[in-house]
């Protein structure tokens, strides 16, 4: 039978990444969506993208509120870190079209979530 | 071997004093103390009586061996295992000699080093450098224990040209490849056939570099156990036929899951390779089947591949069956169970997993269905499936080494459930344990006391009149096995009363509380989880009032036919081979068999286990719940799970012992059922009881999957054929 | 013009962040470092030199401070594995079998974990085996079920744990082939 251990709430004592509280890590993770923000009017006008600020806007505020349940400050951290690197990549246009447009998984075809989608479509 | 002749030894005049005295320290059990040793400086506390390997073992220093194995008796024959032990002037045989106090073991000396460099020398001059086009190769000791021990250079000079020795191959059968070339005369082979498997035709003839392994005479190894000769084998002399130079150890996957053609639920190993079942092998499991499995559940695995359901399918006009999408097969389905309105049945056949049973019987439920059947059927009167210790196999499987009688009631273990048999006959051997049948006279491969098979005999054990009652009375452990197969009498309540109540006119006398002492050994693998779900066992119910749509679960044995419903009745059939149930079928609904799904099934034991995925379904079949669970979408009463954690949490709602993966719940309420029996109206018939499988020809196909398969056909070709030969 | 724009307003939140922590600045990475002649650095085409040990002293992570965290941390969201990867996936964790058809016992001491199999098949350029499962051949070994068990939590995987059977070992006896009056006696050779 599929098991989940009850997660231990055992407080323990590790080193930090960057935040040492949870109020540090809060205010580095808007510092990084204000950048994020204030940058999106230039990636809109720099980059070809059939995507207009708001929708950018959007889809940055999404990409956000995925995380908005990691608790742990470490986690937090290093979703800190990656959300940097991708601004950088952006910026610095390491990323290419293809590549920004892949925060919207616009040619991605959705899969059925549903039980009877998935089973008339696949094995799964 | 010295032997002193019986009447010498007894004349010696001095041994008759001796005698009582020693007579006098056996009857009174001495805790003997536990003795050091010293592997490689490693100290260590043994039991008197552990030879030299099992101590090296228990510090995890592993001896190389050849004919050694944990299962059959020492032979002590290939000298590998040869170590230093300190003081003693020459290397001594682990696997045969015993320890003694103090001994220090060296197994990394020089000396022990010579010694199996030496000994590896002397096996592969002989031994052909095949390796390349051997089976074998890769998971191979010979191979493996030369690189690790051999001497890293060859004296070996053909100066003569006269080539390495060679002896022609065997043909021993259709499962079993012979390169005798490369035997190098372990004599595992031999021991197995006649410890466990019974069967005494290996053997040995000539001496020295004379020296074969053979059948004596031209004639084939036919057992039901034959194919562990093949894992037994530690190099290539003996390999797989149907996988001959099919794959190589490292290109396959194992996935660790549990065979379901007999209901001992053998732990096996499916080895696959780009999405098919390549070979099956045994896993160890000592409560189960050790590390043995039987032809069947081994070889069968090429009927997975062949008559296949691969796509859904609907009867069209002309009364045809063609296949269709899923999603026009459901709703055809559901259509029809519409259209019935709560007149729907099913049944339940051997090889259904659990959680299609529970979905399965929560569907019909749901549309106002009680009439959820098994094949396999068992008597409702008394106690009926309300308890669980009546239709279990209570002493496990592992119990039966302890028994010291064993009385079979209408049953062939060595064909229903081979390793059971091949566990009987491990007390039959070792612990001096008797048996005796009731039934028809088969070979069981032991000797036993045979009471007839009338069912007078049966009521006279009851009873208590009959003179083997002294014997089971006096008995310590009794066991009593009754075959599944005799459910399906008309007079199967009064049989299963006479022995309930012979078993506990038994255990009441008993000291012992804890032994139990009756047995039912079921025949399918799904029987007792269909059982614990609350299926109705036997079809009865549907032949006295026929549905307007049957559901076949994997139901191939015919037990309803078309005759037995009416014309317009809708039978779907969900399972996984066009077998009889396919050929009766409406509709088709393609299944996965138990190496395609993660599937929970009980043994005869009580033992819940599970299968898990190897391969994935072909074509279009699906996972069998699956299939039921977005039938009831479509039907709009869906099921409330829809991934496996939720099946498994219904089912352990129904039962929490069908989640609790490896144990075996225990049963109870022997007495109880006991006094329900009493209430059974119906008197023995006058039939003598029966079983199906008598011989060997019988054992090879009885399910969809091994009537599929072209290796177990082949296997029951040379039976025949074998019956024709003079030998 | 953008990345200078980028450059500052990461500065800003940089040191910003910093400064609240009351700890030396916290640099993301080997460009953010030195960041406060960043303009100067930029115009350089070689990559800035960074003083050793002035990125290890400020580092919290190789400062000495511990932060406390309650419960099982999750990394499955910083894996970068997708998400219909973790969320689906059932790892069954258990000591491999031995391979029945050799006698040693080598390989079968550690725990293991591996995920349920998916559909694969025969590629038809080369024959190879195909898969579209990117988690099929991952197969870690642990020393212990604990741990297994605790990479899993920490990955968000499903589990489930199959304890092996440990055997007993049997008393041998060579004596048992020539005993006269038992089943025991060897009966071929």
């Amino acid at each position: 039978m599929a098991t989940v251990k009850a997660a231990s709430v055992v407080t323990r004592q590790v080193r930090p990444i960057l935040s040492l509280t949870q109020e540090d890590s809060r205010r580095r993770v808007l510092a990084l969506y204000k950048a994020w923000y204030r940058q999106i009017p230039h990636i809109v006008s720099e980059i070809d993208i059939p995507k207009n600020q708001k929708q950018c806007q959007e889809k940055l505020r999404e990409e956000f509120l995925k995380h908005k349940d990691v608790k742990d400050i470490r986690v937090i951290d290093m979703l800190i870190i990656k959300g940097q690197m991708e601004l950088k990549e952006t910026v610095t246009k390491w990323k290419q079209v293809g590549h920004v447009m892949a925060y919207w998984k616009d040619t991605v075809n959705k899969k059925p979530t549903d039980f009877l989608g998935k089973f008339l479509d696949g094995k799964d | 071997m010295l032997r002193v002749p019986l009447h010498k030894a007894l004349s010696l005049p001095n041994l008759r004093q001796l005698s009582p005295a020693l007579r006098g320290i056996s009857s009174t059990p001495v805790q003997l103390e536990k003795i050091e040793v010293f592997v490689d400086d490693k100290p260590v506390l043994v039991e008197p009586g552990t030879t030299v390997l099992q101590a090296a073992a228990m510090v995890g220093v592993e001896i190389p061996r050849f004919c050694y194995h944990e299962r059959l008796a020492v032979a002590g024959n290939c000298r590998m295992c040869l170590v230093e032990v300190e003081k003693s002037p020459k290397p001594v045989a682990a696997c045969a000699m015993p320890v003694m106090k103090g001994w220090r073991i060296k197994t990394n000396s020089d000396m022990t080093k010579k010694a199996r460099e030496g000994v590896m020398e002397f096996l592969l001059v002989n031994h052909p450098l095949d390796c390349p086009i051997c089976d074998q190769g890769g998971e191979c000791d010979l191979q493996d224990q030369s690189m690790a021990f051999g001497s890293d250079r060859s004296r070996f000079t053909d100066i003569q040209f006269d080539g390495k020795r060679a002896v022609e191959d065997k043909d021993v059968g259709p499962l079993i490849k012979t390169v005798m070339t490369r035997c190098i005369h372990c004599t595992r082979c031999i021991r197995f056939a006649s410890e466990v498997a019974g069967v005494d035709d290996l053997g040995t003839t000539g001496r020295g570099s004379d020296m074969q392994i053979g059948t004596y005479v031209e004639k084939f190894f036919l057992s039901e156990l034959s194919g562990n000769v093949i894992d037994l084998c530690p190099v290539g002399a003996l390999t797989s036929k149907p996988y001959a130079f099919t794959a190589r150890p490292w290109e396959t996957r194992k996935t660790e899951s549990v065979d379901v053609m007999d209901a001992l639920g053998s732990n096996i190993v499916v080895a696959t390779r780009t999405g098919e079942v390549l070979r099956i092998l045994p896993r160890l499991n000592e409560d189960v089947n050790e590390e043995w499995l039987s032809d069947k559940s081994r070889f069968a695995c090429d009927g997975l591949k062949r008559q296949r359901l691969v796509a859904p399918m609907l009867k069209n006009e002309n009364g045809e069956l063609t296949a269709v999408e899923w999603e026009d097969a459901l709703i055809g389905v559901a259509k029809a169970l519409l259209r019935a309105g709560g007149q729907s049945a099913a049944v339940a056949g051997g090889l259904a997993d659990a959680e299609a049973l529970i979905a399965l019987k929560d569907l019909l439920n749901k549309l106002g269905s009680e009439a959820l059947c098994t094949e396999h059927t068992f008597p409702q009167d008394g106690s009926g499936t309300d308890l669980r210790s009546s239709y279990l196999l209570n002493n496990k499987i592992a119990g039966v080494e302890d028994a010291d009688l064993i009385l079979l009631i209408g049953t062939n273990p060595r064909y229903e459930a081979p390793l059971l048999n091949a566990r009987i006959r491990k007390t039959w051997i070792h612990k001096e344990c008797d048996v005796a049948l009731l039934g028809p006279k088969v070979d069981l491969s032991y000797d036993y006391e045979h009471l007839g098979d009338d069912t007078t005999t049966l009521k006279k054990l009851a009873s208590g009149q009959h003179p083997f009652n002294k014997k089971l009375s006096s008995a310590k452990k009794p066991m009593i096995i009754l075959g599944g197969q005799q459910f399906g009498r008309q007079d199967a309540a009064a049989i299963l009363a006479a022995v309930q109540q012979l078993s506990q006119s038994l255990s009441s006398s008993n000291s012992d509380k804890e032994w139990k002492i009756l047995n039912v050994l079921q025949q399918v693998a799904s029987q007792v989880a269909a059982l614990d779900i609350g299926y109705k066992p036997g079809v009865s119910a549907i032949r006295e009032d026929p549905p307007k749509v049957l559901f076949l679960l994997g139901a191939d044995e015919g037990t309803i036919t078309r005759a037995d419903l009416p014309k317009d009745c809708f039978v779907v059939y969900l399972g996984h081979h066009g077998d009889q149930g396919a050929s009766m079928a409406d509709a088709i609904l393609p299944g996965a068999t138990y190496t395609e799904k993660q599937g929970t099934y009980v043994s005869t034991e009580g033992r819940t286990q599970q299968t898990l995925a190897a391969v994935t379904p072909p074509g279009m079949a699906r996972v069998d719940w699956k299939i039921i669970r977005a039938l009831s979408e479509v039907l709009g009463e869906s099921l409330p799970y829809d991934d496996l954690n939720g099946v498994r949490q219904r089912l352990t709602e129904v039962a929490p012992h069908l989640t609790r993966y490896g144990s075996a719940e225990n049963a109870n309420y022997f007495a109880q059922a006991v006094e329900l029996s009493k209430t059974v109206k119906a008197q023995l018939a006058s039939t003598p009881l029966d079983v199906k499988l008598k011989e060997l020809q019988d054992f090879f196909m009885t399910d969809a999957i091994s009537r599929a398969s072209p290796t177990m056909a082949k296997c029951v070709q040379a039976v025949l054929k074998q019956k024709t030969s003079k030998y | 013009m953008a990345s200078r724009i980028l450059s500052q307003t990461s500065l800003k939140f940089l040191r910003n962040a910093s400064k609240v922590s009351r700890q030396p600045a916290a640099p993301f990475s080997v460009g953010a470092v030195h960041s406060d002649k960043i303009d100067d650095e930029l115009k350089k085409r070689e990559a800035p030199l960074v003083p050793v040990d002035s990125m290890t002293q400020t580092h919290p992570h190789q400062s000495g401070v511990t932060i406390s965290v309650t419960g099982v941390e999750d990394v499955g969201v910083i894996s970068g594995v997708p998400e219909e990867h973790i969320k689906n996936r059932l790892v069954r964790i258990c000591k491999p079998a031995r391979n029945s058809m050799q006698s040693g016992s080598a390989n079968t001491h550690h725990w293991e974990m591996e995920f349920e199999s998916r559909e694969r098949w025969e590629n038809p350029l080369m024959g190879w085996s195909s898969t579209a499962d990117p988690l099929s051949n991952l197969k870690v070994s642990f020393a212990s079920e604990a741990e297994a068990i605790e990479f899993c939590e920490k990955n968000g995987w499903q589990w489930f744990i199959e304890v092996p059977k440990e055997t007993k070992p049997k008393v041998k006896n060579y004596g048992v082939n020539f005993s006269w009056n038992k089943r025991t006696r060897v009966s071929t050779k």
